[in-house]
């Protein structure tokens, strides 16, 4: 399914490129590797990659630099490697333009789904206007209409909640954090108050969750925000 | 603070010699005046006991008191017999050398106290180095094993005894990050965590840990019986954590159903992990949030439930076994949030998506 797309692996570790070059290799990629930054910003200038994997702790600098420079010309897909325990760290890098993080050790499975995710959200969406109809999972939403399907059956969302689905369902699969989630729904002046967050999306859970205590669409990525879980199948 | 400490030495030196120079006057003309120099010396070791300096000044004031009340010509300093003399010079010389033993005493005390401490600080890191040793280096045999014999077979292995393998790689990847996760935040625990603490659905948190177990878990059945107004103010990274820990446990030491728990109780919340395996043996209940502590044979650093503990105590909360419960039951008790305003619902829809953002009614910031 996957046609031949360079992607640029920003990362200092050899076995951890030695990894992603054979793994994404096997799967139909062309991988380009940098290990500093300054490979990173030279191999950026020379290939335009389609997709940027990109290590934030570099020998030579802050990864976050990279990212910023390149979001100051291009909407490049840009996906963050961090380990665990670099929740902040990943957040300022979703903030600064990044479009998904994953926490090492990650599999291949989770690490092709980012890439087709994030793939899917630079060819589908020509620019940043959402459609009028969109669908992830179960869910239908309708902006013109103001509706909201699960399954096909409507149901009845507060302004709130049927914004944060919007939201959620036209960046299906892909993470948003607290502060982009807070600031589209409520507005710049909230983009402090997780409260407002959490307890909102506790009510949309109960009403588009069969478990809320397990939700199977509207997942929480703990200390970095909210994701709404990529329905496509989990094959490549 | 050295001021108050010395006060409280002088303090200490002038009651002790007051209090031997009262009894004195009460019992004088019924003891000897050798007795009432007993008395005094006393007096002079009580005063030790706060220090060397208290013990000189009692000394001193000892020598004084005796010669003014009882030595003749009473209630004078003068001294009629020069024998006297000889009193004083042992009562200063008894307090002398009572102070140095003190002070040599104390000394001792805390150099062993120290050599008790390094000690126990050894013994930590020796067992730390033995459980990580076993506990890393189990499941890198495992893989070094399994990858080796997937690398060298050269198309011989049966493709379920491959598939055995590489499951094997993934499990045993799997442990060494969780026993490797405990370990860090043990460490962050032992060195003082500040949590970064949010007001959070119990749900949340339960969702989050049944999310990132569900590889361990995978199909045991778990009850949940959580209110979905209940909050708690903690940090959710650290409560992932918590709950993974505790669930960890009750799926390698219990046995299903696997029941979760939330309540409140007054100012309290309560959260219960419950399950229903043989439970915790009497002997073992006392120590189970130890580090290091293993309640059974199987696999496991004994990290996981004080990692608990520690996580816990640094949210003010507490956690204990529930007694009487057929399987374990940890329970964690942590203070309430303060009830707070609830949150607006806003107002109608923003037009359209061309202004998602709608307006946060009564709200200045």
């Amino acid at each position: 399914m996957t046609a031949a797309a360079p992607v640029l692996v920003v990362e200092d570790d050899a076995q951890m490129r030695r990894f992603l070059r054979s793994s994404l290799g096997a799967h139909g990629f062309e991988v380009r590797e940098a290990a500093t930054l300054g490979e990173a910003s030279a191999a950026v200038r020379a290939h335009p990659p389609e997709l940027v994997l990109l290590d934030l702790g570099l020998p030579d600098g802050d990864g976050l630099d990279l990212l910023r420079d390149l979001r100051m010309t291009s909407r490049i897909p840009v996906i963050i490697l961090s380990a665990r325990g670099r929740e902040a760290e990943k957040v300022t890098a979703l903030d600064a333009g990044a479009d998904d993080y994953l926490t090492k050790p990650f599999g291949i499975g989770e690490l092709l789904a980012r890439i087709r995710v994030a793939r899917r959200h630079v060819s589908g969406a020509g620019g940043p206007a959402a459609p009028e109809v969109m669908g992830a999972g179960p869910f239908r939403v309708d902006r013109g209409r103001h509706e909201v399907t699960v399954d096909g059956g409507p149901v009845h969302l507060t302004p709130i909640e049927f914004e944060l689905l919007a939201v959620l369902v036209q960046h299906a699969g892909r993470v948003l954090t607290h502060r982009q989630l807070l600031r589209h729904v409520w507005g710049p002046e909230a983009v402090g108050e997780t409260h407002y967050l959490r307890v909102h999306m506790a009510t949309l859970r109960r009403k588009l969750e069969r478990d809320p205590a397990r939700p199977q669409w509207l997942v929480t990525e703990p200390g970095v925000g909210y994701r709404l879980r990529d329905a496509s199948p989990a094959t490549d | 603070m050295s001021d108050l400490r010395a006060a409280r030495r002088l303090a200490t030196a002038v009651v002790a010699v007051g209090l031997a120079t009262a009894v004195g006057l009460a019992a004088h003309g019924h003891v000897d005046l050798a007795d009432l120099a007993m008395l005094y010396l006393v007096a002079i070791a009580a005063a030790a006991v706060a220090g060397r300096g208290s013990a000189l000044v009692a000394a001193a004031l000892a020598v004084a008191a005796f010669n003014y009340c009882f030595i003749p010509p009473r209630f004078t300093l003068q001294v009629a017999d020069a024998r006297h003399l000889i009193t004083f010079v042992v009562m200063f010389g008894a307090g002398l050398t009572i102070s140095t033993l003190m002070t040599r005493l104390r000394r001792r005390e805390a150099e062993a106290r120290e050599a008790n401490l390094r000690a126990r600080g050894e013994e930590l890191r020796s067992a730390l180095l033995s459980a990580v040793s076993h506990d890393l280096r189990t499941p890198l045999a495992v893989i070094t094993g399994a990858a080796t014999t997937l690398r060298d077979s050269r198309g011989e292995l049966s493709p379920s005894v491959r598939r055995e393998l590489e499951d094997t790689l993934v499990d045993e990847a799997s442990r060494l990050e969780r026993v490797l996760g405990n370990l860090l935040e043990m460490s962050r625990v032992e060195t003082g965590l500040v949590p970064a603490r949010e007001e959070v659905p119990v749900e949340e948190l339960v969702g989050v840990a049944l999310e990132r177990a569900a590889a361990t878990l995978g199909s045991r059945p778990v009850t949940i019986a959580v209110p979905p107004d209940l909050t708690v103010s903690v940090d959710p990274l650290l409560f992932a954590q918590v709950l993974g820990n505790l669930l960890d446990n009750a799926v390698r030491h219990g046995a299903p159903p696997i029941e979760i728990v939330a309540r409140r109780r007054g100012d309290q919340i309560e959260l219960d992990v419950a399950d229903h395996g043989p439970g915790v043996p009497a002997a073992a209940r006392p120590h189970v949030f130890d580090r290091f502590f293993r309640a059974s044979a199987a696999p496991g650093v004994g990290l996981g439930l004080a990692v608990v503990r520690g996580i816990v105590t640094a949210h003010g909360g507490a956690v204990e076994l529930v007694p009487g419960a057929g399987g374990t039951c940890v329970r964690i008790t942590l203070p309430a949030p303060p009830v707070s305003a609830p949150v607006a619902l806003g107002p109608a829809a923003p037009a359209g998506h061309a202004q998602p953002a709608a307006a946060l009614p009564g709200r200045a910031t």
